[in-house]
């Protein structure tokens, strides 16, 4: 146990500097100049050029090697382990100026939100996308297990079919139909929950419900699936030949192994729905971090995308790390 | 099974934990949209709209625009008075006693002389520089600046200052030496220009001139110890340290969710501002943005721009003509818009407002002699690109495709938005006839011209496919295919429409990598020039590559004149050159500003086409904060409609809103 969470710890490292080297070089090769405006007046040329240095937007090896440099850790233990992070703190102190702004993993400043840097963007606006998509993945799992077992007692019944049905609208439709639909019912013609308003419970509800869908309809189908299958293997047919009730053949016998399939997708899923959804984002006006992943591309703003995408990543191999350590909880014989 | 519950307990607590330590504030007294959030308050850096909306809240120049007046006034701010040489070169400006800081401490003019250096220096990169350099030497202390941090970063070669320190001291010494700023005293400032500049008071109200507050950004811009360049750290911005000389004081910003400004007890003239608070929540989606205004959890949509508008317009437009009577009578009063819907019965479909604005739509033509691929490029010709001007149905484009009630455009600078200046009629085009053989008529003209730029048959012999470029959303593919099909239809031209991303179309307008290409462009500041430059060869927002000796020579004229009357008119005759001979690009529409209020609730917003709101200036009704009176659009006071850069008498600009075309487009 204790060595599968190193081996994997140890990979983590690699796979996100593999990660990092294919984004910045797909982001470096959008075209465009982040520091010029989309429309309406320009910034004199040799105003453009005086930022690119400054950001060092003139050469892709001096950014992609300071920018791993600070974004990794390394630049601020070199100076920390120098003592040049205590000198500047003490220096500015002595000069009753503002500290420097030094981070252990530093992302570096939004080129186009000029009083932000990535790292107060993500702090701001992960936890709300964390908390949105944990609240998805608790109505998904309720959803979607609810839905997988009522269809899984009675395959092709009507309620099974019906639930399918469902499922399957769940997986098509978009999250921007859903959520409009919700928005125009609940918050307009009755309005139960409030519009963009993000930070009260109830606020909660809508964008989880939104977002927790296709989820759902996906693990109704998962459970369904596994349940059928394990509902006809001898272990069942020996527990109800003992005499157990039927409702504890089906929640404690067979849809503790039906439950596997739905874990090991549960890692990824939580993941993504952790690290924001741009359309329920921008439906809802929930300031998560989905609309960064966006807005970083459109805008070119290399230190965002990067900032962004070297979060999700690290998030994407610790769920996948986490569901392999649950699964050891759920069924010890895997090792 | 009670282990597989594990994952959903860790997950409720979860939500439960950040649901529980984010709780949101009161409302405020105004709840103002203003799109997905703000990029920068740092108001020297500062380009957007929705940014220096906010910034006329926290920050006032040495003068203000009095906005509700129809010229626009030039108005005291942090300056009581000011005197202007009788060269027009040198601006003596005397701050307030009683303008402080929202901290309480006095403003100074070493805290605008701070401001201003901060725009002039390479290392802060303001892309507005070009205002600034307006004031003498301001571009001989960037060059000398970028020059010397050049030097002091280079590896190789002596380096001309010892240390960053030393550097630093050196460049604030060549400041005064070099640049025409005197601080005279504490409350005095004195600058002189390069040359006379006519708008100058008007870029003093503009956010690259407002004042900074040198004990906060000393604390965040220090120079490099080393190569002495500033180390521009960011947080000084944020609530709890910027501290402003504006009407309020901002007391929270969470990045893309949303900001609330506070009144500024000490701002001067607190008296006035009729808010105590305001909030502004950031909403990604115009859809649900107009839901956030019809729950009542947004007062008023600064801009409105939902796929939808257009219908909301057209109810808009019924309901006047329900009233037609009652508003033709109250037009000819003279009233302005929102007083008239004030007036009007209450109705929901009274909230839509659509309002001339500062800008125009347009199509460029390439104008370089050759096209990107390197053929010859017709449209360098003048007859060519006046033939495709005239045959666009310009009145289809704005009736059908925006349906906002933008009025039609034939010049540039829209009608009425300066003060003192009537632009040339342009030429007509398709939508200006009124009858089919009309319409023959200005085709039949438009083809004559194609013949004589040697084009007889264009369906043959017109050597190129016209491209239309323009950027994916906002309906700029539904102008495109208009165009296109007026172009193949009454031309017979073959067309091909280009749709890209907004970089990707940026970046090819910059490299002239396109033969049309749709634009649109902003004034800036109350002058003429903020348009007509644009078409200056030198001018670096010329994507057109438009050069024309005999135009230049116009502004440059026009430049020397001292006499603002026959300076507007000789700027006139230089717009008249371009929109009836030259025509490098294509006027449509001029812009409108769609904005949503109840009118019976919100008052102290202008309907003057400069396009700039004044919040501060905004009193809620019924709330029983302020005066509680409405606050009209009024005629411009004597002796303060500035064209000149004097304060002149004034009062004879027309009222720009009392005529149908614009508005609502009732």
């Amino acid at each position: 146990m204790i060595g599968l969470l190193l081996r994997r710890l140890a990979q983590l490292p690699l796979i996100v500097v593999v990660i990092y080297t294919i984004t910045l070089m797909l982001a470096w090769l959008v075209p465009g100049n982040p520091l010029e405006n989309p429309e309406g007046r320009q910034p004199p040329p040799e105003v453009i050029e005086q930022l690119n240095r400054q950001y060092n937007l003139d050469s892709f090896p001096r950014f992609y090697f300071t920018y791993l440099d600070d974004a990794s850790g390394f630049s601020w233990l070199r100076d920390a382990a120098s003592g040049r992070l205590g000198d500047a703190a003490d220096r500015a102190q002595a000069e009753g100026v503002a500290p420097p702004e030094r981070y252990v993993f530093d992302f570096g400043p939004s080129l186009q939100y000029d009083d932000w840097n990535v790292n107060e963007i993500i702090a701001g606006a992960l936890p709300v996308s964390v908390a949105l998509g944990a609240a998805a993945m608790v109505i998904a799992l309720f959803i979607g297990v609810g839905a997988g077992v009522v269809g899984a007692m009675r395959p092709n019944s009507i309620a099974d079919l019906a639930t399918l049905a469902v499922a399957l609208i769940g997986i098509s439709l978009p999250s921007f139909v859903i959520g409009t639909v919700l928005l125009l019912g609940f918050a307009l013609l009755v309005p139960l929950f409030p519009v963009a308003a993000w930070g009260t419970p109830r606020s909660v509800v809508l964008p989880a419900l939104t977002l927790s869908l296709p989820f759902a309809a996906y693990i109704a189908r998962l459970t369904r699936m596994g349940l059928i299958e394990s509902l006809g293997a001898d272990y069942i047919r020996t527990a109800r030949a003992k005499g157990v009730r039927e409702s504890r053949v089906l929640l404690k016998h067979a849809l503790k192994n039906a439950f596997l399939p739905v874990l090991s997708f549960l890692g990824p899923a939580t993941a993504l729905a952790m690290t924001g959804s741009f359309v329920v984002e921008r439906v809802f006006a929930v300031p998560g971090l989905g609309q960064h992943f966006v807005a970083g591309v459109q805008n070119k703003d290399l230190f965002l995308i990067m900032g962004v995408v070297l979060v999700f990543s690290t998030m994407l191999v610790l769920f996948n790390l986490a569901v392999d350590v649950l699964y050891r909880f759920v069924d010890p014989r895997i090792e | 099974m009670s282990r597989a519950l594990l994952p959903v307990i860790l997950l409720l607590g979860l939500v439960g934990l950040a649901v529980l330590t984010d709780r949101p504030p009161p409302r405020a007294d105004l709840v103002m949209y203003n799109g997905n959030d703000v990029n920068t308050l740092d108001p020297q850096r500062m380009t957007w709209m929705p940014d220096l909306r906010i910034a006329r809240m926290l920050y006032e120049g040495l003068v203000r625009n009095d906005v509700l007046s129809d010229g626009f006034d030039i108005v005291p701010g942090a300056a009581e008075r000011w005197e202007v040489s009788s060269d027009g070169l040198t601006y003596t400006f005397y701050l307030r006693e009683e303008a402080k800081w929202s901290n309480g401490s006095p403003l100074l003019a070493s805290h605008f002389v701070h401001g201003w250096r901060r725009a002039l220096l390479p290392d802060i990169g303001s892309k507005y520089i070009d205002f600034v350099l307006t004031i003498r030497g301001g571009q001989d202390f960037y060059d000398w600046r970028a020059g010397m941090l050049a030097e002091m970063e280079s590896g190789e070669g002596e380096k001309p200052f010892a240390d960053g320190a030393a550097f630093w001291g050196e460049t604030e010494r060549k400041f005064f030496e070099l640049v025409g700023v005197e601080v005279r005293d504490e409350r005095t400032l004195v600058v002189t220009l390069e040359r006379p500049t006519p708008h100058f008071l008007d870029l003093c109200a503009f956010m690259t001139f407002a004042p900074v507050y040198s004990p906060l950004l000393d604390q965040y811009e220090t120079p490099d110890p080393v190569s002495g360049r500033l180390d521009r750290r960011t947080g000084w911005t944020k609530p709890g340290r910027l501290v402003s000389n504006g009407a309020f004081e901002l007391t929270g910003w969470r990045f893309k969710r949303d900001m609330r400004l506070e009144k500024n007890p000490h701002y001067w003239n607190a008296d006035e501002v009729a808010l105590r608070s305001v909030s502004i929540p950031s909403i990604g989606d115009p859809n649900t943005a107009v839901l956030a205004y019809e729950t009542g959890a947004v007062d008023f949509m600064a801009e409105m721009t939902a796929g939808y508008r257009g219908e909301l317009v057209d109810k808009k437009k019924a309901f006047y003509a329900e009233h037609a009577d009652e508003v033709a009578r109250m037009r000819e009063l003279g009233l302005d818009q929102f007083e008239i819907d004030r007036r009007l019965p209450d109705d929901p479909r009274k909230d839509i407002h659509a309002v001339p604005a500062f800008g125009t739509y347009f199509y460029n033509f390439n104008c370089l002699p050759e096209l990107p691929d390197g053929r010859p490029n017709p449209f360098h010709d003048a007859l060519v690109r006046r033939a495709f001007a005239m045959v666009i149905d310009k009145r289809a484009i704005v009736d059908e495709v925006r349906r906002v009630g933008e009025p039609v455009a034939r010049t540039l600078i829209p009608p009425r938005s300066v003060g003192g200046y009537a632009g040339p009629d342009g030429i007509d085009a398709l939508s200006d006839a009124r009858t089919p053989a009309e319409r023959e008529t200005i085709v039949n003209a438009a083809r004559a011209l194609l013949a004589e730029a040697g084009y007889p048959d264009p369906a043959n012999d017109f050597p190129i496919t016209v491209e239309l470029l323009f950027n994916k959303d906002s309906g700029h593919d539904l102008i495109a295919q208009v165009i296109a099909k007026n172009w193949s239809q009454h031309l017979g031209v073959s067309t091909r429409l280009a749709q890209k991303e907004l970089k990707v179309f940026r970046e090819d307008l910059r490299k002239r990598n396109y033969i049309t290409a749709r634009a649109g462009w902003y004034g800036d500041f109350g002058d003429p020039t903020t348009f007509l430059d644009l078409l200056h060869t030198d001018n670096g927002n010329n994507d057109r590559g438009y050069s024309s000796a005999a135009y230049d020579a116009m502004l440059a004229a026009a430049q020397l004149e001292m006499e603002p009357d026959r300076r507007m008119r000789m700027l006139a005759d230089a717009e008249r050159f371009l929109f009836e001979q030259e025509m490098p690009m294509v006027p449509i529409f001029h812009y409108a500003t769609v904005y949503m209020f109840d009118p019976d609730e919100i008052t102290g917003l202008t309907t003057h086409p400069r396009t700039k709101q004044v919040i501060s200036l905004i009193d809620v009704l019924g709330d029983g904060i302020g005066p509680e009176l409405p606050r009209p659009m009024h005629a411009s006071r004597p002796g303060m409609a500035v064209l000149d850069g004097a304060p002149a008498t004034g009062g004879t600009q027309p009222a720009h809103n009392t005529d149908g075309d614009n508005g609502d487009g009732a």
